[in-house]
């Protein structure tokens, strides 16, 4: 203070004696100074002192000041000195930290610099003029002009970034600053981009155009990779802004084969172990690390990840982090985030997931890498963050790939014999059934992903058995969850069970007849489904019980006599009611848990206590709810189709498919009653002919009948006429009589025959209008269902997936 | 994958000329109907061959809607290369050339090589600006002409090519400073120390598989 006084008192004056002047007037006096002083040396001093008095009054100065040290920008710019005491004096005025001078001052407001930065702002040019400083040659104005930018961009980063973005070459300039051979500026330049480049898509592109990652490896290289100092870690920090959700300058980085220059951040010398890693290093691996994940994330487009993790397999980089993962002496947390890191890099991409679980430990004997991870994933003395990194890699290991599920499966089978060697299915399995239940937990979802979309190993791992007791039978390991559901007390265990019992049941018939087989399961579910907790995480249990049991109906297809898919309807309907049923469903969508879960591929639970829903379950439920509260409240389901779509996928597919064979079964029905018109039909034609035969025979024979009693009544009037009749003609009219009496007989009886086939002719002409308004109906059915065809292939079609020719073509061979 | 040169481009006009879709049909041959607005500025990269050596294009393309011009004119200055493109089919886009011109002009570098691009040459029905009137405004203003269809690919790899040709005939007559990078021009990593070259190989086979899923 001493020194600020002397100072004041050459720039003031000797002061007025008696009166010691406020701050506030001191720094009144000093802007009256700089605005006034027609000599440059005057101003000059003001500023100096403006600046020594900046920290310890720095509202005084900031509100009086603030315009003359624009002036000061604006027209000393000659002075190098004069602007840098102004630069510093308004860093110091808008600073985001507050200094220990004003510690103690209670008038301070804490958000004192961003009420400054927002005045400064105000008026865009401000900035210009900032920007216009970085071209000044001189160390100090050039460094004090980047700390100003950057205290700006601290206290109103959008603001700035948009103000930056329209000035004509801003970006350019401080990206020049980074070539800036004293280390200083180009230090605290890149301090600055990483503040600039936040969250600014449109700024990190401009940065990448303007060669940022060749100058960014140029610096890292110089300074000694991961070995090298903080400023490794600043150029990676600044990486990873450019590179951050920012697909287009992913793209760049690959094209510009950048990938394979970030290889020498993973070469671990031999010596390293003795070394040891100084936390710098630490730091500088793990944003690589992070680098490495912004490229393959599994929220970048598809094409991209692909393409990041072909060339990471072949220049090396994915052998380089697999070593990382094998080499002893990594610090815990960098061999955490490698193995997310390896994770991500396989996920999806066959050729890299057959190269993950081709990686042997160093172990002896020597082990796979996979198995030698699930071993820390069970076990419960390793750090927390650890087991979830181990189960997200597995669970990328076996995404996408139906090889990899299936040798998972195959270990478990009791066809591979090899028992001397721990295998990653019994790892799985002894955590199962594990006391720890974060071990329950971790193999139950790690089992499930072994299942996801794979119809096959559903029903290959219904063949694994377990022997629980020496001496008792073995016990299939469905079974056994189904029993160890009913029996454990920990809600991860069951939450974890259920999970992975619906993915195993659901689009498997099979599974969910050996779960109806096995005891007590569908009174637990409905027990659970029913209970009145009210409690977030027995909502959930609810929910799921409900999940599980609806797949029970859906999927169920009438193998087990006492759980058929129409009794264990009745007992939901009766015993549970459709809208608490549809309500419990709806509930596991509430819970907190689940939303987070549903975010992100990987489980990001800090503790132990966040970890009760896997992402891929939340995708399966999404699909499955639906589908099930529709095939369980809608009436004409429960006598239409009868058998369960298996179908995996969309719930547009699993109706397509029951709509396929509603169609087949009325195609056949349709069939069978054209084949039975053909006949009847057959059959009328024939019975009119026999009926015209008849009508013929009987106009012959009453022809016949007239022409007798004509023949009759001629030989009465003939006896008349020659009488007395004689013996020979009364002979002869009784047997005229006997003849017409005859004929009269067959006359009736033909009468008779004719009525009857006139009736039958009036049924079958009945039968054939019947019949042709059932293929009246049929056609209409027939035309309706195309429609609705047509309209789910719409959709699906939009929906991405593909729909063969084989679904168009049903309905045309029906007409 | 190793290259001698690399050059950087811009793609600069108005919105929905096709600049989007010269790109596209050049880095992946193929033709997109619907106009998806660009914002900002898209990336895309492709390797060419010019008197038997390799050469990286690196390609900017720019949006060019009103609001995005101070962002775009961030990147005229380390661009090697800018296609100018208009369509023939409104004649509005080719009134704005001189604007974009001259914004061109005054934030690049002086060597920066245009190429102006009349782009839907295959509707010819609607065409509203003569293919004369293209090559005398490109004779104005010493730039290389050339009508396209990103549609039917016509002409669109000779645009990028001849551009390139340009670019390197500049950098053979010593015009271009190829050590300053901020020209948009870079010399492959074969140019530079061993220790790149191998390094250089690996990323061959990178580059060309991921060509190959595109």
């Amino acid at each position: 203070m001493d020194f600020l006084k002397s100072g004041l008192k050459t720039v003031l004056g000797a002061p007025e004696p008696g009166h010691q002047p406020s701050g506030a007037e001191i720094v009144e006096r000093l802007v009256d100074r700089v605005n006034n002083s027609t000599l440059l040396e005057d101003r000059r001093d003001a500023c100096r002192a403006l600046k020594a008095m900046s920290r310890t009054y720095r509202v005084e100065v900031g509100a009086q000041g603030m315009d003359t040290l624009k002036q000061v920008l604006e027209l000393d710019r000659a002075d190098n000195e004069t602007i840098n005491y102004a630069l510093d004096t308004l860093n110091n005025v808008m600073s985001p930290t507050q200094f220990e001078e004003e510690e103690n001052n209670p008038r301070v407001p804490m958000n004192i610099g961003e009420q400054f930065t927002e005045m400064f702002i105000k008026d865009h040019h401000n900035i210009q003029l900032v920007l216009d400083l970085l071209d000044e040659y001189d160390f100090r104005v050039r460094l004090s002009a980047v700390q100003l930018l950057t205290s700006l961009l601290t206290n109103r980063p959008k603001d700035i970034q948009e103000i930056i973005l329209v000035k004509p070459m801003g970006v350019s300039k401080m990206m020049d600053l980074l070539g800036d051979t004293r280390e200083v500026i180009r230090n605290e330049t890149l301090l600055l981009l990483i503040k600039l480049t936040k969250g600014n898509a449109n700024i990190q592109k401009i940065v990448a155009f303007e060669n940022a990652f060749d100058r960014l490896f140029e610096i890292v290289s110089t300074e000694g990779y991961s070995d090298g100092g903080i400023i490794v870690e600043d150029c990676l920090l600044l990486m990873l802004n450019l590179l951050k959700n920012n697909s287009s300058n992913i793209n760049f980085f690959k094209e510009g084969s950048y990938i394979q220059k970030m290889l020498p951040m993973f070469n671990t010398p031999d010596e390293s172990e003795e070394a040891g890693w100084s936390p710098q290093k630490v730091s500088n691996v793990h944003c690589m690390l992070l680098i490495v994940r912004t490229l393959v994330s599994p929220s970048n487009s598809a094409q991209i990840i692909s393409s990041c993790q072909k060339i990471m397999k072949n220049v090396g980089l994915l052998d380089a982090l697999c070593n990382i993962l094998m080499s002893s002496g990594v610090p815990a947390d960098i061999l955490t985030e490698t193995i997310n890191t390896v994770g991500e890099a396989v996920r999806g991409e066959v050729t890299n997931q057959e190269f993950l679980g081709n990686v042997m430990a160093p172990s002896n004997p020597p082990r796979p890498a996979i198995v030698v991870l699930l071993m820390s994933m069970v076990n419960e003395k390793q750090p927390f963050s650890l087991r979830c990194a181990v189960l997200y890699c597995f669970q990328c290991y076996l995404y996408h790939n139906e090889m990899s599920q299936a040798s998972l499966v195959q270990t478990l089978l009791p066809s591979s014999s090899d028992m001397s060697s721990l295998t990653s299915g019994q790892l799985l399995c002894g955590g199962l059934f594990s006391s720890d239940v974060l071990s329950n937990w971790f193999s139950a979802v790690a089992l499930m992903h072994g299942l996801i979309e794979n119809p096959v190993q559903k029903e290959q791992l219904l063949r694994v058995l377990l022997a629980t007791n020496i001496g008792s039978s073995p016990v299939s390991l469905l079974h056994q969850c189904t029993l160890l559901l009913q029996q454990t007390t920990k809600l991860k265990s069951k939450v974890a069970l259920l999970m992975l019992l619906a993915m195993w049941m659901s689009y498997c018939p099979p599974a969910v007849a050996a779960f109806l087989r096995a005891p007590g399961g569908v009174g637990w579910l409905v027990a659970q489904t029913c209970a009145a907790d009210h409690d977030d995480n027995e909502f959930l249990l609810q929910g799921l019980s409900a999940l599980l049991l609806a797949i029970c109906i859906h999927f169920n297809d009438d193998s087990v006599d006492n759980y058929s898919k129409e009794s264990l309807r009745q007992l939901l309907t009766k015993r549970i009611g459709m809208e608490m049923f549809t309500s419990k469903l709806s509930e596991v969508t509430r819970h907190e848990l689940y939303n987070k879960a549903a975010k992100h591929p990987q489980l990001r639970a800090k503790v132990a206590a966040d970890v009760l829903v896997d992402y891929e379950f939340c995708r399966l439920f999404k699909v499955l709810e639906s589908v099930l509260v529709q095939s369980l409240t809608d009436r004409t389901q429960q006598n239409g189709t009868g058998s369960p779509t298996l179908e995996r996928g969309s719930p547009e597919s699993g109706s397509l498919e029951q709509y396929k064979t509603l169609i087949r079964q009325q195609d056949a029905r349709l069939q069978e009653l054209m084949a039975q018109l053909e006949g009847l039909l057959h059959q009328n034609q024939s019975l009119q002919g026999a009926l015209n035969d008849s009508i013929s025979a009987n106009s012959h024979l009453k022809d016949e009948n007239t022409l007798l009693k004509a023949q009759v009544s001629a030989a009465v009037a003939l006896p008349s006429s020659t009488a007395p009749p004689s013996v020979q003609d009364d002979s002869r009219l009784q047997e005229y009589e006997a003849r017409l009496q005859a004929l009269d007989g067959e006359v009736a009886r033909l009468t008779g025959e004719l009525k009857l086939s006139q009736d039958a002719q009036r049924s079958t002409a009945e039968e054939l209008e019947r019949v042709k308004k059932d293929q009246d109906d049929l056609l209409e059915l027939l035309a309706d269902q195309d429609i609705k065809l047509n309209d789910y292939k719409m959709r699906l079609m939009s929906l991405g997936h593909p729909v063969e020719e084989e679904m168009s073509a049903a309905p045309q061979n029906l007409t | 994958m190793a290259y001698a040169y690399l050059f950087k481009y811009i793609i600069i006009g108005d919105t929905g000329v096709g600049k989007s879709c010269l790109l596209l049909q050049f880095t992946d041959k193929r033709f997109q109907p619907v106009h998806d607005l660009t914002i900002g500025v898209e990336f895309g990269a492709r390797m060419i061959t010019i008197d038997g050596k390799q050469i990286k294009l690196q390609i900017w393309d720019t949006a060019g809607q009103e609001a995005f011009r101070s962002i775009t004119r961030s990147y005229y200055r380390g661009a090697a290369g800018a296609l100018l493109v208009y369509d023939i089919t409104r004649r509005d886009t080719f009134n704005h050339l001189t604007t974009w011109l001259e914004d061109a002009r005054q934030h690049s570098n002086s060597n920066m090589v245009i190429m102006l691009i009349g782009n839907k040459s295959d509707l010819e029905s609607r065409r509203e600006v003569k293919k004369e009137e293209g090559e005398a405004f490109a004779r104005e203003h010493g730039l290389v002409f050339m009508e396209t269809s990103a549609k039917t690919a016509a002409n669109v790899e000779e645009a990028f090519i001849n551009t390139a040709k340009e670019i390197y005939e500049k950098i053979q007559e010593g015009v271009f400073d190829i050590n300053n990078e901020a020209n948009g021009i870079k010399i492959g990593p074969q140019h530079s120390t061993a220790g790149g070259a191998s390094g250089a190989g690996g990323a061959g086979a990178g580059g060309a598989a991921g060509g190959g899923c595109c």
